[in-house]
């Protein structure tokens, strides 16, 4: 079946749908979709526009656990078609333990890039694959990628980073795209699981969970920029970062603190620091004056979250991840403090955020010295997306910050 | 009375090796003398830092910033813009800083003091800009949130630039700005006025104090568009002036064409990929043509032009900057300085030999003509242009790069107004192969050639033979075709958009350099000096919508080449 839309600037508009009950049909689709001479659309009621052959300049897998991940996933990278135009492949499991079935849909998305410009055109394949079929992820993707261009899978959700399957799946694969951020409890587990993954079998990762915070490196990095505050950055001897929650007391365990982690997994890898203690529940005050606090103010005492202590060799480093009753979404970066001393002289810095900035406020020897705002647009799905393949290879950065996250999750 | 060091008599502290052996002895292999607890082998150098901490190098640079994939956002400053009120401001640089600021790559403690001579108050120059930004934005409807942001950013000073008294109140008006919006002294002075107000521009700022980098921080640069002078003297005289006042770090020459997307990935197309390096040379290549052609005439700037020509507003900058893009070496680094000694290489290398001029050098006039459909007039009919006027509109060369990789390689450039196409391209052709192994088919293949498109359609075409299919043994020149419209389908940025931030990042790599300037100008000083001593030109001597004059045309056919049909 062949649809036909009429021509708008920049929106992807659906040319081609087919549907196939196997692998193989799936590729004969792919094949007559561009194998046909007469793919026009119609302008003014005439035919008009020939539809440029397919343009991809990577194969993009989504893995969707559930209908409405895989309906918003396609839909996110539907965006994408004319700034990254891939084939696209997203694959849900349905009905493990019955029979072996596939059912895909094939569809051909354009976008018009300029009214005098070809269309450029990408596919979509939705293959929802039930019983033992679901379960061998790379037999399913592996015929149906293009050979030679990169395969990026984005994996919302909870990957099953140690199994045999999905292990299978990101060895073929370039990227991995994941979103920390959203994993239950704390996360920390999973860092370590992805982060051991990752060195297994060689593939790039990106998090949305990184991704999210790069207004905050930028704005930390900034302090440094300047030569009279940068010899301070060898001498960093605390980090504090505070975290939303809206469990009552923070306790360890109840709130995602992927994101905390990568603001300390950061500064470790790139100032050389290894991790001596990893994080661990912070030391409560004596039983006593816990009761004393919790009947004053009628509530359970807020947690004094994580602390781990890195070291250069020489000096330790401590780091606190302290959650912070908040209405942000569970998890949210909202300061971090870091006190850096050099030479009997003190330098402290503290960056917040609002709504669309984050702010950096310096302190040398107790002194107000310097005040910063930092532009942070919120950055939805689509922009994520588009920045973690846009970062072609090995982002040393990112897989730094990963390895020492692990380390710091212990 | 001075004394008088009186001969030691002791023996040296340190027996050294004789200088000269008895003749019938080998000289002995002694190694130098060395205090008496200075390790001497590796066990001993290993074995004296035994338990001794490993020396750490001072942090030299901000680590933190390696590999942020954000574009670094500058630091707080004030942007002067002088010429506030005209067209290029208005056009190009107001625009840009709007769309900078609209996708956050401005500092928040940014301020945009527009200085010009018209009496305004901030919100008449705000309205005018709001006008400006509706008809040059390249993103068009307005963002309103981003507008009421960013005219919360913009200041207007009013100053006569003849009048010292305007600048000494300049600067309490900057310093009043620092203390307010705590843009810390760091000031980018851009001069978007007429080129001969630069030298007294600049002068002020030196008088004033604006030029003088303070020691707690506060950065300043000035950003001059071209034309960089009017030939070799007038352009050294510039960079004579503008470096009484700042140091040539602070400077930073703008031509536009560097900054465009295309341009850019003319490095990463060349030092980012393996396989077209090496074809990059005499050996493969058999020649280069840069195309820039306009299809506009001269746009109601007769005066400008009358005294510009072809040669100075296209040849001299953009043109030959392309060339030395095409022709560098690649730079030890990616730093400005590296990049720019490169390019600089190939401007010394272009061979000017004055007795080849009549040969390689081809000058033209457009006449009356069609463009697109419609009727022109001449270059001469024009308005603000003189009836008999002798400027060149046309101009094509041959270049001769004279160093091992370009030797013998012809690089032929042109540049016109009133082409039949707006266009600019750089082509490399390749050597066709050594044996034609083909020659019984009906059609022999073109020699591969690899054309770069900057505009318009920017993209890269590279054309190699292909057999026809069927059972004959056909060959055609098909072409692989990459259009950044179809691979990337975003917003690339305006060239001022990126080079303006360059400039307040401190970036300087796509900017001219003073020696650049002066290279260039003593690459196409003999032209014009040439025809000076020449007789009247035969102008016009080309059509409006033909590909220029004949001459160009001879001058590649003598070497049984021609002009690539763009």
């Amino acid at each position: 079946m062949d649809l036909e839309s009429p021509v708008t600037l920049n929106e992807p508009v659906l040319r081609w749908s087919a549907r196939a009950r196997s692998i193989p049909d799936v590729e004969k689709e792919l094949s007559r979709i561009w194998a046909r001479q007469d793919l026009t659309t119609e302008i003014d009621g005439q035919p008009g526009r020939h539809v440029a052959a397919r343009t991809s300049v990577m194969n993009l897998v989504v893995i969707a656990r559930r209908p409405e991940i895989a309906e918003r996933g396609a839909a996110t990278i539907q965006s994408l078609t004319g700034r990254h135009p891939s084939r696209t492949i997203v694959v849900q499991s349905a009905d493990p333990d019955g029979p072996s079935w596939v059912d895909a849909r094939i569809e051909a998305h354009c976008v018009l890039p300029r009214a005098d410009a070809p269309e450029t055109c990408a596919e979509t394949i939705h293959l929802i694959a039930g019983g033992e079929a679901g379960r061998h992820l790379s037999a399913i993707v592996t015929p149906l990628i293009i050979h030679d261009l990169p395969v990026t899978i984005w994996w919302p959700g909870e990957p099953p980073f140690t199994s045999r399957a999905a292990i299978d799946l990101f060895e073929n694969a370039d990227r991995l795209v994941v979103d920390g951020s959203t994993w239950s409890g704390d996360g920390l587990a999973r860092l370590a699981e992805l982060s051991a993954m990752a060195e297994e079998t060689g593939i790039a990762v990106s998090d949305f969970a990184q991704v999210r915070q790069s207004r905050w490196r930028e704005a930390i990095a900034s302090i440094f920029d300047d030569p009279d505050y940068l010899p301070y950055l060898r001498s960093l001897r605390r980090i504090a970062v505070t975290y939303g929650t809206r469990d009552d007391t923070g306790a360890p365990g109840s709130t995602n603190v992927v994101k905390a982690v990568y603001h300390a997994a950061w500064l470790a890898s790139r100032l050389g620091l290894h991790v001596k203690q990893p994080l661990a529940a912070a030391p409560t005050p004596s039983s006593k004056s816990n009761r004393s606090s919790a009947t004053s103010h009628g509530k359970p005492p807020m947690s004094k979250g994580l602390v781990a202590t890195l070291s250069d060799g020489h000096h330790d480093v401590s780091v606190v991840l302290r959650p912070q009753k908040s209405d942000y979404a569970p998890g949210t970066t909202l300061r971090v403090e870091l006190l850096c001393e050099r030479r009997g002289s003190e330098l402290r810095a503290d960056v917040t955020a609002q709504a669309e900035s984050v702010n950096v406020r310096l302190f040398q020897d107790g002194v107000d010295c310097l005040e910063r705002h930092f532009l942070a647009a919120r950055r939805g799905d689509v922009d994520l997306l588009a920045e973690a393949i846009e970062s072609g290879g090995k982002d040393p950065v990112a897989s730094g910050m990963l390895h020492a996250a692990a380390r710091l999750a212990g | 009375m001075a004394a008088t060091k009186a001969p030691s008599k002791e023996p040296p502290a340190t027996k050294t090796a004789p200088l000269e052996a008895p003749a019938d002895q080998p000289i002995p292999a002694q190694p130098a003398p060395r205090p008496k607890d200075t390790p001497r082998t590796m066990r001993e150098l290993r074995e004296a830092r035994r338990g001794k901490r490993a020396s750490r190098a001072k942090p030299a640079e901000n680590v933190l910033r390696e590999g942020l994939r954000l574009e670094r956002v500058p630091d707080p400053c004030v942007l002067v813009l002088f010429g506030a009120t005209g067209d290029l401001a208005h056009r190009k640089v107001i625009p840009a800083m709007y769309h900078l600021w609209r996708t956050n790559l401005l500092p928040h403690e940014f301020v945009l003091l527009a200085v010009g001579r018209r009496p305004y108050e901030d919100d008449t120059f705000l309205d005018e800009v709001r006008k400006s930004l509706e008809e040059f934005s390249r993103v068009l409807p307005i963002d309103e949130d981003a507008w009421r942001s960013f005219r919360g950013r913009v200041r207007y000073q009013r100053c006569d630039f003849e009048d010292p008294s305007g600048f000494d109140a300049l600067v309490t008006v900057l310093d009043d700005v620092d203390d307010k919006e705590g843009t810390r002294g760091n000031r980018l002075f851009y001069l978007a006025t007429q080129p001969s107000q630069f030298a007294d521009l600049v002068a002020q700022l030196g008088r004033v104090g604006l030029d003088h980098e303070r020691h707690d921080g506060g950065w300043r640069r000035v950003v001059i568009e071209k034309p960089f002078g009017h030939d070799l003297d007038s352009g050294k005289r510039l960079n004579r002036e503008v470096g009484k006042v700042f140091r040539e770090s602070q400077v930073y020459r703008i031509d536009h064409y560097l900054g465009k997307e295309t341009v850019r990935n003319l490095l990463v197309f060349r030092f980012g990929n393996g396989i077209f390096e090496p074809l990059w040379n005499r050996r493969y290549v058999d020649h280069v043509q840069i195309t820039v052609a306009e299809s506009i005439g001269i746009e109601n700037r007769g005066a400008f032009y009358e005294e510009t020509g072809a040669v100075r507003d296209v040849l001299q900058n953009h043109l030959l900057q392309l060339v030395s893009l095409v022709a560098m070496e690649p730079p030890a680094t990616f730093e400005a300085d590296a990049l720019r000694d490169e390019k600089v290489k190939v401007l010394r290398a272009i061979g000017t030999h004055p007795a080849d001029q009549a040969t390689e050098v081809v000058r033209g006039q457009y006449g009356s003509g069609w463009v697109a459909a419609t009727p022109v007039p001449g270059y001469r009919e024009e308005e603000d242009v003189d009836p008999a006027s002798e400027t060149e509109t046309y101009v094509a060369a041959r270049l001769t790069i004279d160093d091992w990789r370009w030797s013998g390689v012809p690089f032929y450039v042109r540049t016109g107004k009133r082409l039949p196409k707006r266009s600019t391209e750089i082509a490399i052709q390749f050597r066709a192969v050594p044996h034609h192994l083909f020659r019984e088919t009906s059609s022999e293949p073109d020699a591969n050639l690899l054309a770069i498109r900057i505009q318009p359609d920017e993209g890269i075409m590279l054309r190699f033979g292909a057999k026809v299919p069927g059972l004959g043994l056909n060959v055609r020149s098909v072409t692989m075709d990459f259009t950044y419209g179809s691979a990337f389908n975003v917003d690339s940025p305006d060239a001022y958009e990126t080079l303006i931030l360059d400039a307040l990042q401190g970036d300087a790599s796509l900017f001219t350099r003073a020696d650049e300037v002066e290279e260039a100008w003593s690459i196409v000083d003999p032209f014009i000096d040439a025809w000076a001593n020449a007789g009247p030109p035969e102008f016009p001597n080309y059509d409006a919508g033909t590909w220029g004059p004949d001459a160009a045309d001879e001058m590649l056919a003598r070497e049984g080449r021609r002009w690539r049909r763009i």
